[in-house]
């Protein structure tokens, strides 16, 4: 799992500008997580892709966007496991590393479930 | 003031006097005012062609060219025109009408989502939906365009946009945007490479070509005696009868080209992105390359440079230039590539009838002015332009080449002209690419716009002709068209003086009576119909295959 975090313009169209990129590279985003960032104006994007070569070619095309401030491949240490869960009981909430995360959702294995990767 | 009003002040600002475009009523109030400006509006015949107008243009003049359209389907059209200026890093500039702020996203009357069709054929683009964003907008498209890597950018402009009054006043001109980043740290590792090599090769391309540094890479050819080749996108970039000169590469490029470009150890490319026209498989380079590009995105990505430089072409050579010594040269190299090149230079005088097209391209060599201008279409008659046509002294090559747009080269030679009336300016076209666009004839006849369209006609799509007859065991469809239309009387009905040469002995004659025509011409050469444009290399992981046919190659290699 690779994991691409970036400042972007917090401006409509630039989820598809965004988006596009991956599109004409023919890379599956794995996860993504956007939201309101401590810039005033802008937002920031966390995605994952399966391959180290993808998340480059992403990172080099990324680079030539006019909305995208900054951009890394965050390293490994940085990832964290995010997930909602849910089953006849209830609902919860896993944070960890993503071994973590995958492991309690493996051993409990909740009738529903979102995960995600998260990094700063 | 009105956002028209604001909209006119940036274009005169940023040096705009002339527009390409056609109007429609998103566009109206714009238009309303531009009447009373002294920015010259070219109405075209078709939106496409408007943004191939400003497309030629720019890259006369290597800044942006502007072209408007309405819109929806006005804006619709657009879009092949700026793909070809995306895939040739042209900087057009293009306006599009919108339907007001208010009604976007309702299916209004003429709406499209023209914003989210450009995002992936533009550098970037605008919705303006805040009058205060509008000087500011403007600005950074121009200074986008012209940044960096050239490119198209878009400017999407709602109606009421146009109208409001806004009190905002006009930003200042912005330097540069994002811009690339340089970066020439690997510099001694490069001249090192260059120093050692023993069979160098320049192949300089379409970043040379928008840097403008042909001279420069000329000095350094001739410091280290390296042979320069160049890509389609970089032929006219240097010039082609310097004795270090080979030619084009590539798939339809020039054998002595080819063979220094299979031959060298070392491998300068200077602003091309290694398409896989010019370099086939891309595993077949096995040499050692330094690569110079502007867009560090291009760096690696069809071929693993040995030392990546990034930054203006230009710049980056004369950084070579200054710290490089002479290269260890026992001359052996440079006296091979002059033989080869020698052995290249077939007769292409043909006295044939029906008249070879090469022997076209040989009179346009012969008698075209230093400085001329060739556009070309796409097919057959480009290829045969890109392989025979010399381009010596100022003479500029412009052809569609990332997007093969037919259709490109009449626009694109209107545009050249209005951008420099003073050179002459031919189009070499072939009949199926010209129909597509001969509506703009009108225009050229109407703007006074006195272009030279010199057409090689076939009745047939030569190229898909050519390409069933070599891959597809010679089954022929679609691709004839016919004896329809009469392009003289084609042209005569527009207004166009026209003559049809059958013979070659008329070639001559009929293309000095266009070059000095002071009004549009054309002249409908019919050309042998079985005519292929050989020699075709093939390059693969497993080695080169050429398609010689008659190609006159003496050499041996």
């Amino acid at each position: 799992m690779e994991v691409i975090s970036m400042i972007v313009n917090d401006e409509f169209g630039v989820m598809q500008r965004v988006m596009g990129e991956f599109t004409r590279k023919k890379i599956n985003v794995e996860t993504i997580v956007v939201g309101k960032c401590e810039i005033v104006g802008k937002a920031r994007i966390v995605l994952s892709v399966k391959e180290r070569r993808q998340a480059e070619q992403a990172v080099e095309r990324l680079e030539r966007l006019q909305d995208v401030v900054q951009v890394e491949i965050v390293d490994e240490t940085r990832h964290e496991g995010y997930a909602l869960v849910a089953n006849s009981f209830g609902k919860a909430r896993l944070i960890g590393s993503l071994e973590e995360v995958g492991g309690l959702i493996d051993t409990t294995k909740p009738d529903r479930f979102i995960k995600t990767v998260n990094a700063l | 003031m009105r956002g028209s009003e604001i909209l006119i002040n940036v274009l005169r600002d940023e040096g705009v006097d002339v527009v390409f475009g056609y109007p429609g009523g998103a566009m109206l109030p714009l238009y309303d005012d531009l009447r009373s400006s002294d920015v010259r509006h070219v109405l075209v015949r078709h939106e496409q062609c408007a943004a191939h107008m400003a497309d030629g243009f720019a890259r006369v003049l290597k800044r942006p060219g502007v072209c408007m359209a309405t819109s929806g389907a006005g804006a619709t059209n657009l879009v092949t025109g700026i793909a070809t200026a995306f895939l040739d890093s042209s900087p057009v500039i293009a306006l599009t009408g919108q339907v007001p702020t208010g009604n976007i996203g309702n299916d209004a009357f003429q709406e499209a989502d023209i914003f989210s069709l450009m995002i992936p054929i533009t550098k970037h683009n605008f919705r303006i939906m805040n009058p205060a964003n509008l000087s500011n907008d403007l600005r950074s498209a121009f200074s986008i365009a012209a940044s960096g890597r050239y490119g198209p950018v878009q400017v999407d402009l709602p109606r009421d946009i146009l109208t409001c009054d806004i009190s905002s006043p006009i930003e200042p001109r912005k330097v540069s945007t994002n811009g690339m980043r340089e970066d020439i740290t690997e510099l001694p590792q490069a001249i090192q490479l260059l120093e050692s090599a023993e069979r160098p090769l320049i192949l300089v391309g379409g970043g040379a070509m928008w840097s403008g540094c042909g001279q420069d890479v000329i000095t350094l050819a001739e410091m280290i005696a390296s042979p320069v080749a160049t890509t389609l996108m970089g032929k006219s970039t240097v010039p082609e009868n310097h004795p270090l000169v080979l030619g084009m590469v590539g798939m339809h490029g020039r054998r002595v080209a080819n063979y220094a470009l299979e031959e060298c150890d070392a491998l300068l490319a200077v602003g091309t992105r290694f398409s896989d026209r010019m370099i086939g498989d891309p595993s077949s380079c096995r040499t050692r390359v330094i690569h110079i590009d502007i867009d560090t995105g291009e760096l690696g990505k069809n071929v693993r440079p040995t030392v990546a430089l990034s930054g203006d072409a230009g710049l980056v050579i004369r950084a070579i230039s200054s710290s490089i010594h002479a290269r260890r040269n026992d001359g052996k190299w440079t006296e091979r590539m002059g033989i080869l090149k020698k052995e290249c230079a077939c007769n292409l005088d043909l006295g044939d009838n029906p008249i070879k097209p090469q022997k076209v391209i040989y009179e346009l060599s012969r008698l075209l002015p230093d400085d001329a201008i060739v556009t070309t279409e796409v097919g057959q008659c480009q290829m045969f332009a890109a392989h025979f046509f010399e381009c010596r002294g100022k003479r500029q090559f412009i052809t569609p080449g990332g997007l093969g747009t037919m259709g490109f080269g009449l626009p694109a030679a209107i545009g050249a002209k209005v951008a420099a009336p003073q050179r002459s300016v031919v189009d070499v076209a072939g009949d199926g690419s010209l129909l597509m666009v001969c509506q703009e004839l009108a225009t050229a006849v109407e703007e006074d716009i006195p272009v030279f369209v010199c057409l090689l006609n076939n009745g047939r799509l030569g190229m898909i002709k050519q390409l069933q007859n070599m891959f597809y065991g010679g089954r022929m469809t679609a691709m004839d068209l016919g004896s329809s239309p009469d392009f003289v009387k084609l042209a005569e009905a527009f207004g166009v003086r026209a003559a049809r040469v059958k013979d070659p002995k008329d070639l001559e004659s009929v293309i000095e009576e266009g070059m000095a025509s002071d009004r549009p011409f054309l002249a409908d050469i019919w050309i042998d119909r079985e005519e292929e444009v050989l020699p075709v290399t093939l390059r693969t992981e497993s080695g080169t295959q050429v398609i010689a046919g008659n190609c006159a190659w003496k050499g041996v290699c």
